[in-house]
């Protein structure tokens, strides 16, 4: 017995021994020695770069590009794929000059060809299925390749084609090769959509993607060949870049204290000066991210505009807002963010009780009466603003029940205002970032009656729609007319009390010392992005 | 094991899981939330609304609900329940990558409590009426009900202070830099095939903390149930007759007292092997970060995924059905009274 068990143990002895000699000396691969990890707080949507319109931004971002980039802050354009750009004297003829020598991350090259077939790909399938957001391209007519690196733009009316073709979304070039690599019968095949979302990549940005798991993590690899290392100068950018998918803020702040994350994106607002002492950085970037609360306008009493004005004026905005975002946002004004064109300032209503209760007199709203409001459950920060309006209004003997619903839910329940407004919830937060530099997104999504998907007020006005509309068209040849419409779009919504923006997020980005992130790797009209190629990483 | 077994045990396995969809389906198909939006991307602009329409069409929705059911039905036996509303992927391989860390997290977990959990029951059933007796009973009666969140919250902040990080299955930079990769899945398995040391301690260490927490409760149920048996089976005439014909200790307590009460050992740790499953699922997500089962379901019911919360629950429920059944077969392979 006793000479078995010696034996049993000389044999794991000799095993684990084995093993440990062969764990030592096995070959390691070589390294790259700049790895990024960046916490993102949702998982991708999807990464077709001519039919996302989500989350999926901060994986094209990196992997494609547009045209163009256009900043709103500096008002600027900044050439990616066009180097230059005209158009006639009435804005109906475009001509982008494309830069030479660019190649596709499978080597192809970039020209006229992948830009017209890009541009119509976005535009058709929106016009065939609705998916996407094509409809940016909808005054293209005919996209004409002029010669391999010129193209022309045919518009059925006037537009901004440079503020579009730098759009946030639908403006992504890809290579013409991914139709044969796809197996798809054409663009417009929903093969190629499908081979897109599979994590398969046909973009010409600087970086390219090497794995693709949605629900977890994506991993991005340096395009030694792309066109912009020589201008950007930057030896230092990232070789890898692991964009990790980790929806709780506690996670991230806990992977940036363990080391294991690089930049967070969405860290417990309180924990900030907590990192900041441990010697992170942050980097404050003020989005178009705005949160807007609607009212009902098709349900008693808040279809009653001095009733909405009331309970408007019952908000403390910057009292809301500190407890809300802990001092991470700018006050809203009109539905517009902060400088993005069309913004409005000053058009805010601010805290008045005395105000409040002549407007609710005036409603001839008899008190006590009970409102609900919807809003998302999984922004910390909404349930805040909820409780905080909750016991405002009571003051003035108004009763406010909370109804926190997942994304999905909240959409089907605030779009149900066309169908049953009597059972939608008198009021709805929900949060918005644009696709196209142009007060359109906001206000034909979701204030046009048209609009039913998105018009979460349920407002029908013909004069406001005209507004719109003409403003659209107008942007084309005259830009500042067009502009002075959509003010005073705004200015009816403000008016009529049919929505506020309560806020514009400034986004902190937390990210360790061992990086330097400059002004040029974030712009606000890319949500979440980070253009990684100007990110300095410190040895 | 009869033809006349397998062939039963089949038959109610398909009927049960063809049941456990046609319920979830619809549950799911009536919650609130339109799976149609997500479907069509969430559609701005003037052809949203065709947009959507669309969807429910690719997604069989306007179809009668007999139909819509069949159709989902043989899908799922067919093993191509389509792509994810939520992340466009196939749900099954979304589901495979996921069940491979709650299963790794799994199989820790037992590898820790049933040795444990036996060796504290013979322990004690050897002791019995001793002071040790009362003491491992004791713990094995608190062990078995103590909440498991409970302990994977205790037990994830004693980690943490002692600077482990603990968050999700790997470091993912070490394992970039040290060319770790993925081969089956199960990331200790595979980083001992490639022979990365590093990684295998890492993934290790992040494991420990959530098997413990998940290893609890059935470790406090099988150290009572093996004391109990143990303690019986030392009092039948089959252990007392060699105990006075003088055969050896060890082998009257593993070859007698022990063989008897493995079948009830058996039988309880496949049970609770199932069952832990679920508290696997919310504790490696809620309290450790960890990608696997249970934050997919909670993905899945949050944008209205009917496909991946089905895909889940269907596999989940053959999970259960396959355990079981493997349960049976080596209790009737390991007690000859069982006939199967």
């Amino acid at each position: 017995m006793r000479g078995r068990l010696v034996l049993v143990i000389a044999i794991l002895v000799i095993v684990v021994a084995a093993a440990l000699l062969y764990i030592v000396l096995s070959p390691r691969e070589s390294i790259p020695r700049r790895i990024v990890v960046y916490a993102y707080n949702d998982k991708i949507s999807g990464i077709d770069p001519s039919i996302e319109d989500d989350t999926g931004l901060v994986i094209l971002g990196s992997v494609y590009e547009p045209l163009l980039y256009y900043n709103p802050l500096k008002n600027e354009f900044k050439p990616a794929l066009a180097v230059n750009w005209s158009s006639n004297e009435d804005g109906t003829e475009w001509v982008f000059h494309l830069r030479q020598g660019v190649k596709f991350h499978d080597g192809t090259p970039f020209n006229a060809t992948a830009v017209k077939i890009s541009v119509e790909r976005a535009r058709d399938i929106y016009r065939e299925t609705g998916r996407g957001l094509g409809y940016i391209w909808d005054a293209v007519e005919e996209v004409q390749v002029l010669d391999e690196y010129t193209v022309k733009f045919k518009l059925s009316y006037p537009q901004r084609l440079d503020m579009i073709a730098a759009a946030s979304y639908a403006a992504y070039i890809f290579s013409p090769s991914v139709l044969e690599k796809s197996s798809a019968s054409s663009y417009m095949d929903e093969a190629l959509e499908k081979w897109f979302n599979n994590g398969n990549d046909g973009g010409s940005g600087p970086y390219m993607i090497v794995s693709y798991r949605p629900d977890a993590e994506v991993r991005l690899k340096k395009f030694d060949e792309w066109w912009g290392w020589s201008i950007v100068n930057n030896p230092d950018a990232p070789d890898e870049i692991i964009i990790k998918i980790l929806t709780e803020p506690q996670s991230q702040y806990n992977g940036l204290i363990a080391g294991e994350i690089d930049i967070a994106s969405s860290v417990p607002r309180d924990n900030i000066g907590d990192l900041v002492n441990r010697g992170f950085k942050v980097f404050n970037l003020t989005t178009y991210h705005n949160y807007i609360m609607f009212f009902n306008t098709k349900r008693y009493p808040t279809n009653i505009t001095e009733f909405r004005k009331a309970v408007l004026y019952m908000i403390n905005l910057d009292e809301a807002m500190q407890l809300a975002m802990k001092g991470y946002a700018l006050k809203g004004s009109g539905v517009i963010p902060h400088s993005f064109p069309g913004h409005i300032d000053n058009l805010v209503y601010d805290y008045n009780m005395e105000e409040a209760l002549r407007y609710l007199n005036q409603s001839g709203v008899t008190t006590p009466v009970t409102i609900e409001i919807l809003y998302q459950v999984d922004y910390e920060e909404l349930k805040i603003f909820a409780e905080y309006l909750q016991s405002r209004l009571r003051e003035i003997g108004v009763n406010l029940v909370l109804n926190p619903q997942p994304w999905s839910q909240l959409k089907d329940i605030a779009k149900g205002i066309w169908e049953h407004p009597e059972t939608t919830p008198h009021i709805i937060i929900a949060d918005w970032w644009p696709t196209i530099p142009s007060p359109y997104d906001y206000l034909y999504t979701m204030f046009h009656s048209e609009s039913k998907e998105w018009n979460f007020a349920g407002y029908e006005d013909p004069e406001f729609d005209n507004l719109v509309d003409t403003a659209f068209e107008r942007e084309g040849s005259n830009y500042t007319d067009a502009i002075n419409l959509y003010r005073e779009a705004q200015l009816k919504l403000y008016n009529e009390a049919i929505a506020v923006n309560l806020w514009d997020e400034v986004k902190p980005f937390i990210y360790s010392g061992k990086l330097e992130i400059p002004e040029e790797a974030m712009n606000p009209l890319y949500m979440y992005v980070v253009f990684f190629q100007y990110v300095k990483v410190k040895a | 094991m009869s033809i006349n077994y397998v062939v039963k045990r089949v038959f109610w396995c398909i009927l049960i899981v063809f049941g456990i969809i046609v319920f979830s389906y619809l549950i799911l198909i009536f919650s609130p939330g339109d799976p149609a939006v997500k479907w069509a991307g969430n559609p701005r602009g003037p052809y949203a609304s065709m947009a959507i329409e669309k969807a429910r069409e690719e997604l069989g929705l306007n179809d009668p609900l007999y139909l819509q059911i069949a159709r989902f039905v043989y899908n799922v036996f067919n093993g191509n329940i389509g792509d994810s509303i939520a992340y466009k992927q196939p749900v099954l391989p979304l589901i495979y990558s996921r069940l491979q860390s709650t299963l790794e997290l799994l199989v820790i977990a037992y590898v820790i409590a049933v040795p444990l959990g036996i060796f504290l029951g013979i322990y004690s059933a050897l002791r019995r009426g001793s002071r040790s007796d009362s003491l491992i009973q004791a713990v094995g009666t608190i062990l078995a009900n103590m909440p498991t969140f409970w302990v994977a919250t205790g037990l994830f902040l004693v980690f943490s202070m002692s600077g482990i990080s603990l968050y999700g299955r790997i470091n993912t930079r070490l394992a970039l830099s040290t060319g770790f990769h993925p081969i089956t899945g199960f990331y200790l398995l595979d980083s001992l095939i490639q022979g990365n040391l590093l990684v295998f301690i890492d993934v290790l260490l992040r494991l420990l903390p959530p098997a413990l927490a998940v290893a609890v409760y059935p470790l406090g149920v099988l150290i009572r149930l093996t004391r109990t048996l143990m303690a019986e089976a030392l009092l039948e005439d089959f252990v007392r007759v060699p105990v006075a014909w003088g055969v050896r200790r060890d082998i009257i307590i593993w070859r007698y007292a022990l063989k008897a009460s493995i079948p009830g050992v058996i039988q309880i740790s496949g049970l609770s092997f199932a069952y832990s499953l679920i508290d696997a699922m919310v504790v490696e997500y809620t309290v450790f970060g960890r990608e696997g089962l249970g934050n997919l379901l909670y993905d899945a019911l949050n944008y209205s995924d009917f496909r991946l919360a089905i895909g889940l629950i269907t596999v989940v429920a053959v999970f259960y059905l396959v355990v079981n059944t493997l349960t049976d077969i080596i209790q009737a392979l390991v007690d000859p009274r069982v006939r199967l």
